[in-house]
């Protein structure tokens, strides 16, 4: 037997075997949809992949409302972790990452994580080393109700003297094959382009892990740049990507992904981005006062995401929309409020 | 005769010569970084029926709106044939569809093993190593399952190692006959290293990493003085040719006008 991070696999069934998957309006504000699905303690799952579709509005609610002890579960992230290593770098006392089960944490393009390396060279997480395609794997098997799945990689690692994958020999073809355990967070945080008021989501783009992830989770929150009408989202049946009753919430935040890209609406904001991990990098060589100062102006001195782009000169934000060369969402909807 | 470049860095050598290792109509998986701009040049050169596969999802898309910053950003999904998510991504690399993969790394060992995890000990530090990289990301996953590898390295001595900090992607193991086959995988492992001073292959027999060619300006000697590990020097070793005045020009005034990748360091 393993230790379970977030459920096991038996609760998790027995979970959601007793959840109401009713299709019921799920909107909610933000404030609310955190204080009810995040809890200390929790395995939280991360959606998005690097900074794509980062839910960094739902992010940056949970280091306003602080949560202790968190367990992180990604493959590749980038921004949205960077903002719980930052609160956590600021004030352990109020926000803090226990655990990350992740395959990459940087920025691509642009940089390293500074903050990965602030708390894992002071030994401030606990870590568990996969690769991309496992992490995604273990969501997978969570999301289809087993509790591990075979996969081919990255056998021969060193991850695997570290995280909990078991190799056997294939009953089947006697060769060794690798076994991941199930992943299920308690919470899976996710922002996508359009949603409908039950929950029901069409990304665009690529879909990332995120339904794998909602699936696999006890609770689903979402973020969605737009809430469409219900009769539209149902137009394109096979366009849904994740089905109302994985969802919990629902709240529409328009560039709840900012600053990273979300496909089909904006791209990369290189320079906001820049300015937050300069000031990362400023506080793991030992000066926090420009993160607090980027905190102070971003976050905490901010009630929403709407406030934080009214911070944002709008030259900046044409920009990032007129650069986006991801496909436009249709137009032939009408935007709920 | 060519019109070669006499002005060209080692960054752009290695996106050149990265670019003609691939060939037209394989299918590519591409890592972050240097590969998406070899695989770019190469679409434009000589392979325009090379299909990238990004891990995020997107798989044939055209590279004509931008250098993608991110393999997860929305400029590896223009005009797509097929669009998913990271395990439909990787799947296809298991069951074959994925010819080469194309990755970097902070350590390289002689058998082809790559570390992008951690500096220091292991596993004693692992939980608070000396320096810490970003983590395997997908390049694992194509170390194993693609059915070769392409991997570009910067030449410095501390990065080719007899023995390197930790094995994120595995290339030949330990070297023993089949130790790829007896560990499960089913790629089968390293075909080049490119770096900033030689491109390198491995020996079929001891799957020791040997010298294949010297980039212009590099010896044998300047070359194996810059490894950190004993090569292998057949007889055979030739001089591989600079880039061209175009080719300079597209990754240039093209592919990387902002130089995201190709003027910056390769990988911490």
């Amino acid at each position: 037997m393993i230790e379970w991070t977030g459920l096991s696999p038996d609760e998790a069934r027995q979970f959601l075997a007793n959840k109401d998957k009713s299709k019921r309006d799920k909107r909610m504000s933000l404030k609310e949809a955190v204080q009810k699905f995040v809890k200390d303690g929790d395995n939280v799952g991360v959606g998005g992949f690097v900074n794509a579709r980062q839910p960094v509005a739902i992010v940056h609610e949970i280091i306003r409302q602080g949560r202790k002890d968190l367990t992180l579960s990604f493959a590749s992230a980038g921004l949205g972790p960077e903002y719980l290593a930052g609160a956590m770098a600021l004030d352990e006392s109020k926000n803090s990452i226990k655990r990350m089960e992740f395959a990459y944490f940087a920025h691509e393009a642009f940089g390293i994580s500074p903050l990965l390396r602030y708390l894992t060279e002071n030994n401030k997480v606990e870590l568990e080393d996969w690769s991309n395609y496992d992490m995604s794997a273990r969501l997978k098997a969570g999301s289809i109700g087993i509790p591990f799945i075979p996969c081919r990689s990255p056998l021969g690692s060193d991850m695997l003297k570290t995280n909990r994958a078991k190799v056997i020999d294939c009953p089947f073809t006697g060769r060794p094959i690798m076994l991941l355990p199930a992943s299920h967070p308690n919470v899976a945080i996710i922002h996508v382009q359009e949603a409908d008021i039950y929950g029901n989501c069409r990304t665009q783009g690529p879909m990332f892990t995120c339904p794998e992830m909602s699936m696999a989770s006890a609770h689903t929150i979402i973020t969605c740049d737009r809430l469409i009408e219900h009769d539209d989202m149902t137009r394109f049946p096979n366009r849904v990507t994740i089905p109302f009753f994985s969802v919990d919430a629902v709240i529409e935040v328009p560039f709840g992904a900012f600053p990273g890209n979300c496909n089909g609406l904006y791209y990369f904001d290189e320079k906001h981005t820049a300015e937050f991990r300069g000031a990362c990098e400023k506080l793991r060589k030992g000066d926090p006062t420009p993160l607090q100062n980027y905190y102070d102006t971003y976050i905490f001195g901010v009630e929403n995401t709407t406030e934080l782009i009214n911070k944002i000169p709008l030259s900046q934000i044409q920009y990032i929309q007129k650069i986006e060369p991801g496909i436009r969402l249709d137009a032939g909807y009408t935007v709920l409020g | 005769m060519a019109n070669y470049s006499e002005d060209f860095t080692p960054q752009e050598m290695i996106v050149v010569a990265g670019s003609k290792t691939l060939i037209d109509n394989k299918v590519v998986f591409a890592g972050t970084g240097l590969p998406m701009v070899a695989i770019t040049l190469a679409q434009l050169t000589h392979g325009p029926g090379i299909v990238p596969v990004f891990e995020a999802g997107a798989v044939g898309p055209e590279l004509s709106r931008g250098l993608p910053l991110s393999v997860g950003g929305s400029r590896t999904t223009y005009k797509a044939n097929y669009l998913l998510g990271l395990n439909s991504a990787f799947e296809l690399t298991q069951r074959g569809f994925c010819d080469f993969g194309f990755i970097g790394g902070a350590e390289i060992d002689p058998y082809g093993n790559l570390n992008s995890t951690m500096m220091g000990r292991f596993p004693e530090d692992y939980q608070k190593p000396k320096t810490r990289l970003p983590g395997s990301g997908g390049a694992s996953d194509m170390a194993c399952s693609c059915e070769r590898t392409i991997i570009i390295m910067v030449h410095e001595p501390r990065r080719f190692a007899e023995k390197i900090s930790y094995i994120t992607s595995p290339g030949y193991l330990d070297g023993s006959p089949n130790a790829r086959w007896r560990a499960g995988l089913v790629g089968q492992g390293p075909y080049r290293v490119i770096t900033t001073k030689a491109v390198m292959g491995f020996d079929d027999e001891t799957k020791r990493m040997k010298l294949i060619a010297t980039m212009p300006g590099e010896t044998v000697n300047s070359v194996q003085d810059a490894t950190g590990f004993k090569l292998i020097i057949p007889d055979d070793v030739y001089e591989f040719e600079p880039p061209t005045v175009e080719e300079v020009r597209l990754i240039r005034e093209v592919i990387d006008p902002q130089g995201y990748f190709v003027r910056k360091k390769i990988k911490e």
